[in-house]
């Protein structure tokens, strides 16, 4: 599957266990090759991609909040990173990505987009925003971020 | 020194190949397994709308003052569910297969099947209904005297019993069409109950097929 990196990037944000990890990966794969044909070439694929894996995450996310299931959050990281959340295989990218988690649902959006080093001009488009505030946005995140972080990564 | 965060995403997905992608050979398993349970459950849902109605009718018809027909609407009601759940059953000997594109389609073809059996019990079925609602409506509009007024205001009319020709030839007429047309009601009844899901039901396996084509 082309693209399978950025799939799996959104998904771990959005999901909390391997299972909706699975879940929603599928559901992604699914609407790509479902709305292949749909593909017009006013942006290109990856940036196409993009969108449509946070538009699936973002509703999945979003049945699953009206089906009551949420889980809590805070701003503190856990002192023990659980099985599930280690993804990855570098420790320091599961401790980023459970502070990810953290963040809200569009902040989650943005930060990626911003690791991924997209243009702000290309992270409006893809979350059909303005780029004014973006810069501004991603910085606050990035602060957010560090704070969740600090004295968990030396 | 702390590592920024736009190094440990780098650093972290240095080598994005092998980054573990979970199969999609499985990419409609849980699709096919939500469609099964929901033609499952509109089937369940169904029975009970038909038994409740079963237990409902004759206490209507009771207060209508026509318990026999209420009676023998209960009845064939009953034997519809019995039917009905006889069929569920038979649901659980559908042939699996290897992948799920098979079940769907064993299901699929389950689903037709069951319905053109449905299609001749109703074809007596319906007739016998709208018999039975005739009769409740003669027998109320009898209680209320109005073979007597036909009588007084038509005394040259021909009566069978207490029914006059004319109305035993409608009803007649009328249930012969029901009988004709009762395929065509079953069609447009199952549309509306289960239309949508099995709507979904072939674009699944058609969207699988086309799938499996590209794969």
């Amino acid at each position: 599957m082309p693209f399978a990196a950025i799939i799996i990037k959104i998904c771990r944000a959005y999901t909390h266990s391997q299972e909706d990890f699975e879940d929603y990966y599928q559901e992604v794969c699914l609407q790509i090759w479902r709305s292949k044909d749909n593909f017009r070439e006013q942006c290109n694929w990856s940036t196409w991609v993009y969108r449509i894996s946070l538009n699936v995450c973002l509703t999945l996310l979003k049945k699953k909040k009206n089906n009551g299931k949420t889980y809590f959050t805070s701003d503190v990281l856990p002192d023990v990173l659980t099985i599930e959340n280690r993804a990855f295989e570098d420790e320091h990218l599961n401790q980023l990505y459970v502070a990810i988690r953290l963040l809200s649902e569009v902040d989650r959006a943005l930060i990626l987009l911003y690791l991924e080093e997209k243009s702000y001009q290309e992270m409006a488009d893809i979350l059909d925003t303005n780029a004014n505030n973006i810069a501004v946005r991603v910085s606050r995140i990035k602060e957010r971020l560090k704070k969740i972080l600090h004295g968990k990564i030396n | 020194m702390e590592k920024s965060i736009e190094a440990i995403w780098k650093e972290g997905f240095l080598n994005e190949k092998s980054l573990g992608a979970p199969k999609i050979n499985d990419l409609y398993n849980q699709k096919s397994k939500h469609l099964v349970d929901k033609v499952q459950r509109m089937f369940r849902i169904n029975l009970l709308i038909i038994i409740i109605s079963a237990f409902f009718f004759p206490i209507v018809y009771y207060f209508l003052d026509a318990l026999w027909e209420g009676l023998a609407a209960s009845v064939l009601l009953l034997l519809t569910a019995w039917y009905n759940k006889r069929q569920m059953n038979s649901v659980k000997t559908l042939d699996q297969g290897t992948t799920s594109l098979d079940y769907l389609r064993s299901l699929d073809r389950w689903l037709k099947d069951v319905l053109l059996r449905s299609e001749k019990i109703l074809r007596f079925s319906y007739p016998l209904y709208f018999l039975i609602a005739m009769s409740t409506i003669w027998s109320a509009w009898n209680k209320e005297g109005l073979t007597m007024k036909i009588h007084q205001k038509l005394p040259n009319l021909l009566f069978v019993g207490n029914t006059p020709l004319f109305a035993l030839i409608i009803g007649g007429v009328t249930t012969l069409l029901v009988f004709y047309f009762s395929d065509k009601i079953c069609q447009w009844e199952v549309r509306l109950m289960y239309g949508r899901v099995f709507d979904k039901l072939e674009a699944t396996i058609a969207e699988m097929e086309k799938l499996k084509q590209e794969v």
